[in-house]
């Protein structure tokens, strides 16, 4: 078991078991909970595959990965759930873009409580009976998701800046795409992406890592794995353009809605590079359209925006994205005023002081994660699964210079990696 | 582990919870003062307007640029309605200056900014800056308007103010976008000038801070000048008669049944029910465990019974209020099988309340509510507000209070209190073309 102090006072204590499972565990003192974790690099992206030995890709329906989440709480004995309650646990799992996660809190019983978390992952139980109950329940969810406005508007605009990458397809997928799953489409996927070497357990909150370390070890000796299958995902062949460079969607909104976003150019980002170009990317954000932005003050002024409105950039392996946006009575006339602050940026830079209060309020930010361990959980499994360390945000950030975010601001936003989303009564 | 201490003087509390746990220092404030329908918009106005500036950083951006430079610093403000009191929200937090140096001196910084934002904001002569009104009316309006945009949270809103209809309880958090109109520079100033000299305030820091007698003095001095005779602040329990809830009585009778239709997919299901009961309730304890065998957690009633044995819904739950004691039910459905969701949800709760509890479900809700409010002693602000909520409610109280109390709750008691809920209301909003074939 290796371990890795952090100036923020953490420590980390990480393994690699011999089936591949990595395993980090994160103590954090005076803690009554601990947060679990067990997390697999399979999202709703990975729906074009192979693995070795075949040679044709197949696809399998959207919204797999996140059904196989909702149908891994059953096992043959029954519903997990209640394993949990009696463990005094407070069980759940959620499917993103890029990665699945099985999760749950407790201040008691750790011990049977993340034996049962180990056991039912790598346990799965699919009869045609409980697949067909189930479309019932994730319809009522898409449906739930449907009606929402933020969902809404930002899957309307990820399907409009992406021809093709998969990241365009609603995670838990549509009514219709799930009625194509069978058991055996979940079988499949389970059997190529659950595999130990694919998988990540984490932990943290008050515990002692070594007696944790060690049960995961006893834990994974105990059960037999097939050889890790080498899968190779279809890679994306997403190019400089959009498919839709403005869409509107009708909603029982009281009133318009409109998000912008800009794509980043074709490439894959991976590791330290990844984290910095996030932060960077956050830091000129902030700089152009947070709070303390003149960009702000001034269109809520005019009227243009609410307090509702926001921004957010998310890097991933194969896509990254900008969005910023919100309520507002003229979607057009907020776009030309977005777009006219990207230009004044490109064409003039950030202000140094401007930088570096947005730098500031970054550091402080991600210092106010530390302290809720289901948040740092969430932010570390995320980076780690795109080959970085989180705990490097204040040391990236502390490193940023003025130069490096402008220069940043420059490849991101580009005229004809741009889309609109709008929404309205 | 810690606890809060309480000290007072006059109308202002000041609770401290000492404790190195945490990377952030959190401090809350909260102003108290009852709902009235001619009060409500205008005091729902004031925290935002705050935000527009204090004397000494004049505007909304001044004042968004000199917390980000304090590494950040949160500050917000917000209007919330606690049964029958209207609270002005104020919160800060910042890094803790013990373990990130590069932070020293910040809390004191960040005190000192709540202090003048409430006591002196950016006025002058009697009125409040015409511009900053526009601007904090205009976003007022936007918000009480978008409140209908998530349908979740609008319909459990919808049902609530039907189940307290005719009480101080049922008026809309943010006012009435209609009476914003008349409200000029110079009436909020009167209505800021009126919360601050009635209002009940309770104040929360929550970190390392060091709290000794003299700076405990300096603190309730420096937010109560005009208060005497009570020089040193003195340890007091919370309990204070000027803000204080009652719980909705129940109306008997049948439910009032509503169906609002708007353009929607999804179907959504509330039920209302009064108990009778707060927390000052002795049996507020059994009434909590009740909810959670009902609809609090995936192993209850609710859940088992409307999404995992009829497949109708992803979400059926069941939440208590603590002041107004008053339990929804929310659910989404296919508007077709509204009456079938609603018959399944009342033979869950008539199940209940002829005895058909068992002891694996009494058991696992007791060891969900113990994990969620242990859970809860690792949230600064939840716990804070857990306190309040007791303040409201005239008890004294932390999470480890109530902790014992649901451990000694019994299948007697949860059966006993399920006859105390009634219900009270049926708020169905459904889409539009189904209108057509009705």
């Amino acid at each position: 078991m290796r371990s890795q102090s952090f100036p923020v006072g953490d420590t980390v204590y990480e393994e690699t078991l011999d089936n591949g499972l990595q395993v980090i565990l994160l103590p954090k003192p005076g803690f009554q909970q601990v947060f679990c974790s067990f997390t697999t690099r399979y999202g709703s992206i990975d729906n074009c595959f192979r693995t070795a030995g075949e040679s044709a890709f197949r696809t399998v329906p959207d919204g797999v990965a996140h059904f196989l989440e909702h149908k891994m709480f059953e096992s043959e004995q029954g519903d997990v759930f209640p394993a949990f309650g009696r463990g005094g646990a407070s069980a759940n799992a959620f499917t993103t873009f890029d990665q699945t996660s099985y999760l749950f809190s407790c201040t008691d019983n750790l011990r049977p409580n993340l034996e049962l978390l180990l056991d039912f992952v790598q346990d799965p139980y699919f009869t045609d009976a409980t697949v067909a109950k189930e479309k019932g329940i994730i319809g009522q969810e898409i449906q739930m998701y449907q009606d929402n406005p933020d969902a809404r508007i930002f899957y309307e605009l990820l399907k409009a800046l992406y021809v093709s990458h998969p990241v365009r397809i609603e995670v838990a997928g549509s009514v219709e795409s799930i009625a194509q799953i069978t058991k055996e489409t979940l079988y499949d996927c389970y059997h190529t992406f659950y595999h130990p070497s694919n998988m990540v357990v984490f932990a943290a909150g008050g515990f002692d890592p070594v007696p944790v370390m060690e049960q995961i070890r006893e834990n994974q000796a105990r059960k037999r794995f097939s050889p890790a299958p080498v899968v190779e995902r279809h890679p994306a062949e997403e190019g400089d353009t959009v498919r839709a460079e403005r869409v509107e969607t009708p909603l029982a909104v009281s009133q318009p809605r409109c998000l912008i976003g800009w794509k980043d150019a074709p490439g894959d980002v991976f590791g330290s590079a990844l984290l910095t170009q996030e932060l960077a990317t956050g830091v000129a954000m902030e700089a152009m359209f947070g709070r303390s932005s003149h960009f702000f003050d001034e269109a809520v002024a005019d009227g243009l925006i609410d307090n509702q409105f926001s921004w957010e950039y998310e890097r991933a392996v194969t896509y990254g994205f900008s969005v910023i946006g919100g309520n507002t009575p003229d979607p057009d006339r907020l776009t030309e005023r977005v777009q006219r602050q990207v230009d004044e940026v490109v064409e003039g830079g950030i202000d140094e002081a401007d930088f570096e209060r947005c730098r500031r309020k970054a550091i402080g930010r991600f210092v106010a994660t530390l302290d809720v361990p289901s948040a740092v959980a969430r932010s570390y499994i995320s980076y780690h699964l795109r080959g970085a360390q989180v705990f490097d945000t204040v040391p990236v950030l502390e490193s940023l210079d003025v130069d490096q975010v402008n220069e940043r601001v420059r490849e991101h936003f580009v005229p004809g990696r741009r889309a609109v989303s709008i929404v309205h009564p | 582990m810690s606890a809060f201490r309480s000290y007072q003087r006059d109308r202002v509390w000041l609770h401290v919870l000492q404790t190195s746990q945490f990377r952030t220092c959190h401090l809350l404030l909260k102003l108290c003062r009852p709902l009235s329908r001619e009060t409500v918009t205008a005091s729902a106005l004031l925290p935002y307007l705050w935000m527009e500036g204090t004397r000494r950083h004049p505007s909304s951006l001044a004042l968004a640029r000199y917390t980000d430079s304090l590494f950040g610093a949160s500050l917000q403000t917000a209007t919330s309605k606690r049964g029958s009191v209207q609270v002005a929200d104020v919160y800060a937090s910042a890094p803790d200056e013990q373990r990130f140096r590069q932070a020293s001196g910040v809390f004191e910084q960040v005190s000192t900014l709540v202090r003048e934002l409430v006591m002196d904001p950016n006025a002058d002569a009697g009125r409040f800056p015409e511009q900053a009104v526009h601007r904090t009316k205009s976003l007022q309006e936007k918000r009480i308007r978008s409140l209908s945009d998530d349908k979740m949270s609008y319909s459990l809103e919808q049902c609530v103010e039907r189940v307290c209809r005719g009480r101080p309880e049922a008026l809309p958090r943010l006012g009435f976008a209609d009476d914003l109109t008349g409200l000029d520079g110079s009436a909020l100033w009167r209505a800021h000038q009126a919360m601050r000299q009635d209002c009940v305030m309770h104040a929360y820091l929550v970190g390392d801070i060091g709290a000794d007698a003299a700076f405990l003095e300096a603190w309730l001095a420096a937010w109560h000048p005009g208060a005497d005779g009570n020089a040193g602040g003195r340890v007091a329990s919370a309990l204070d008669n000027r803000a204080r809830t009652q719980p909705i009585p129940s109306r008997g009778g049948s439910p009032e049944r509503v169906v609002e239709r708007q353009n929607v997919q999804q179907g959504k299901l509330n039920l209302g029910f009064t108990t009778g009961m707060s927390l000052s309730h002795p049996d507020y304890a059994a009434l909590v465990v009740l909810n959670g065998i009902f609809g609090g957690f995936p192993h209850s009633k609710l859940f088992r019974s409307v999404r995992e044995q009829a497949s109708l819904a992803y979400y059926a739950s069941s939440r208590l209020d603590g002041l107004t004691g008053v339990v929804v039910v929310q659910t989404g459905i296919e508007p077709g099988v509204a009456d079938q969701a609603e018959g399944i949800i009342l033979d869950q709760l008539a199940a209940i309340q002829r005895g058909e509890v068992t002891e694996e479900e009494l058991e696992l809700t007791r060891k969900a509510l113990q994990n969620q409010y242990r859970q809860a002693l690792d949230q600064p602000v939840t716990r804070c507000e857990f306190h309040f909520t007791g303040a409201l409610a005239g008890v004294e109280r932390d999470v480890p209070d109530l902790l014992s109390a649901i451990e000694a709750v019994t299948t007697d008691d949860v059966v006993r209190v399920s006859q105390a809920l009634q219900l009270d209301t049926v708020y169905f909003l459904r889409s539009q073309e189904a209108q057509a074939h009705a």
